[in-house]
């Protein structure tokens, strides 16, 4: 265990995965503070730069733009009450609050440290869960794969989202797309088109980055929106010892909320956020604060989104499965360097995982020095008018595309799944669910058919094998749940009840 | 969405039946399992089926959101898709250092800025900036 550490550290800290982590947790500070640009549409507009790297220092990259889109995310929430990123829309409440009490650097003080607070013991979490995970993951066969394929695609189609039936037809696209190609489990050519390239490790990077980023564009021009400018001039304002020590049930809230969250497929960090924020509230000493500029009310959801970066990794290392549009991309990243992710990954190559360990605290250590540094830059950024930021990016993404193997297919790819996730995007489906398929087709599949292939054909075998018949129970009550609470929902409205407020936001995108 | 939901979902149970009919084309190959590369695609076809009925059914239904999705800049929209289509067809004969600062000023102007400097200046420095980065940095051979 230990020497695999100092095999992590000693690729962590050469200097040009130093450099490239720098990079990218600038990057996701600028990125995650314009609004629209969430962490996982910064890491995607950087995939096709990752390419000629070597796999542990992409990674690394590429978890820096995520750690540091937490943060930057809550400038924009800050200063212009305007979430840079889903996992921000919570701090929005007490973070303007406090702005227009001219406690602003206050506020963005608080959500850099208790963040990097929230990133380092996210990375400890990650350390501890994910290795003996990755013992009971070794264990798992065919069945408990195929159950827990299927336990993922439930929870997306129904916790991401408000709309059941659209979720899940989402998700059943994506699997449908990723059986184009070549049959896993035959190598038998189908639904090739007669271009069998098209859905390689290659076209899924530049599906990612049309269905995250390009629909991402498409919607901001054709709803045409805009936000506020950031005026004045403000300075990152760290909280003293005393008023940290206020913040620890807050902020201890907010790393069991985002530990759950980061563990379950689904949210990147909005829906622990919005729940560590009530929860901080109930549970504060002074709850008469909160929505009047509340200081705990900005540590417990900056908390919470920053602990996802870390236990997010978990399912996606261990078990091969993302928990959240970051992981995603990582495991885009992944694909595209021909790492396999799950427990062999642990054993054949521990430089990477180890490496990526030991980055993230890195990164997140950087991200606290980088708050203060890259704030004006942030603001400088934010205040561009959006039609040259949409022109940059547009440009940007399609020379990327190009970049990532010398040929126009990937530009076209980029064009056409852009065009596709905005349409999705704009009639209430959704694209996680989607890309979880498109990822995850082959592991259902396989895993269905080798085991279909052990029990000689009894689909039993799913049921009777307690793992896998659990997961499968799982699923079930994922999907039957929204219907029990549309049910329950009915019931109500027809007896009149006081209103009570509720907030809620854009939980996804 | 009333409406936009029945066509969609009409429009995925053609999808459904189509692809369900392709499942047809794929040869058996050295499959050793019994199930072959054509099960998965049709358990699939049928879920689509029965999720596309759901959603017609509910569309016609009382139970549908009845609010149309919001308003488009249509022009805008389709125009910038119209200028990346064009991008993606003129790079490789125009070049990347032709076709880039056109593209970029083209969807800077139809998107409302019209000042030339700004339009200009911006076009040249990022296409500059993405030169230097792929083309220099990342040793990208661009067209």
């Amino acid at each position: 265990m230990l020497e695999r550490f100092a095999l992590g550290a000693e690729i962590a800290f050469q200097p040009l995965s130093l450099l490239m982590m720098f990079i990218g947790v600038s990057w996701g500070i600028i990125g995650g503070a314009l609004p629209g640009i969430s962490g996982s549409i910064a890491m995607a507009l950087l995939l096709p730069l990752t390419f000629g790297m070597n796999p542990a220092v992409a990674l690394m990259m590429l978890a820096g733009v995520y750690i540091g889109a937490m943060y930057g995310g809550s400038i924009t929430a800050i200063l212009i009450s305007t979430p840079g990123t889903p996992g921000a829309a919570a701090t929005v409440i007490d973070g303007y609050a406090l702005h227009k009490q001219g406690k602003s650097g206050k506020a963005l003080g608080v959500s850099l440290i208790t963040g990097t607070i929230g990133g380092i013991v996210s990375v400890f979490i990650l350390v501890a869960l994910a290795v003996p995970l990755s013992k009971v993951a070794l264990a798992f066969g065919p069945p408990e794969y195929f159950a827990l394929g299927v336990f993922g695609l439930a929870l997306i189609s129904s916790f991401v989202g408000r709309d059941l039936v659209k979720g899940a037809i989402s998700a059943v696209l994506g699997l449908i797309i990723a059986t184009a190609g070549t049959d896993p489990f035959s190598g038998t050519p189908r639904f090739t088109f007669g271009t069998i390239d098209l859905l390689s490790g290659v076209a899924l990077v530049a599906g990612m980055i049309g269905l995250f980023a390009v629909s991402e564009i498409f919607h901001q021009i054709s709803e045409g929106v805009d936000w506020e400018r950031v005026r004045g001039r403000f300075k990152t304002d760290l909280p003293t010892l005393v008023e940290l020590w206020k913040l620890r049930m807050a902020t201890a809230v907010g790393i069991v909320m985002g530990t759950i969250e980061g563990l379950l497929p689904g949210g990147g960090g909005a829906i622990a956020a919005f729940i560590s924020y009530n929860e901080a509230k109930r549970w504060s000493k002074h709850p008469e604060e909160f929505g009047h500029g509340s200081l705990e009310g900005v540590a417990a959801p900056e908390t919470a989104n920053n602990v996802v970066t870390g236990t997010a990794m978990i399912p996606l290392l261990t078990f091969g499965i993302p928990g959240s549009n970051g992981a995603a991309i990582m495991l885009a990243a992944m694909l595209l360097h021909g790492v396999q992710p799950g427990p062999q990954l642990f054993e054949r190559t521990p430089q990477i995982v180890y490496g990526l360990f030991v980055g993230m605290l890195i990164a997140n250590i950087m991200m606290l020095v980088l708050g203060f540094l890259a704030l004006r830059p942030s603001i400088a950024i934010v205040n561009v008018r959006p039609p040259l930021l949409y022109a940059g990016i547009l440009a940007l993404v399609l020379v990327g595309a190009y970049s990532i193997s010398n040929s126009m297919v990937e530009v076209w790819v980029v064009l056409v799944t852009g065009l596709i996730g905005y349409g999705m995007r704009r009639f209430g489906f959704n694209i996680l669910a989607v890309v979880l398929g498109l990822v995850l087709g082959f592991i259902v599949e396989a895993n269905l058919r080798r085991s279909l292939l052990i029990s000689l054909g009894n689909p039993w075998v799913f049921f009777t094998r307690p793992i896998s018949g659990l997961l499968l129970l799982f699923a079930l009550f994922t999907l039957l749940w929204p219907i029990v609470r549309q049910v329950r929902d009915d019931r109500r409205a027809r007896a009149p009840q006081p209103a009570t407020p509720t907030v809620s936001g854009r939980l996804h995108g | 969405m009333r409406r936009a939901d029945l066509l969609i979902g009409l429009g995925l149970l053609v999808v459904a039946a189509v692809y369900f009919q392709q499942s047809f084309a794929i040869t058996r190959g050295f499959a050793s399992d019994r199930l072959g590369p054509s099960f998965f695609p049709r358990l699939l076809a049928g879920v689509l089926a029965v999720l596309a009925v759901m959603l017609v059914i509910r569309a016609l239904s009382r139970r549908s959101d009845p609010t149309p999705p919001p308003a488009m800049r249509l022009g805008a929209f389709l125009g910038t898709l119209a200028l990346m289509i064009g991008y993606s067809v003129a790079l490789p004969r125009a070049g990347f250092l032709v076709a880039t600062p056109v593209l970029l000023a083209a969807v800077i102007w139809l998107l409302g800025l019209r000042k030339w400097s700004t339009v200009a200046g911006t076009a040249v420095g990022v296409t500059a900036t993405l030169y230097i980065v792929f083309a220099r940095m990342l040793k990208v051979l661009l067209p």
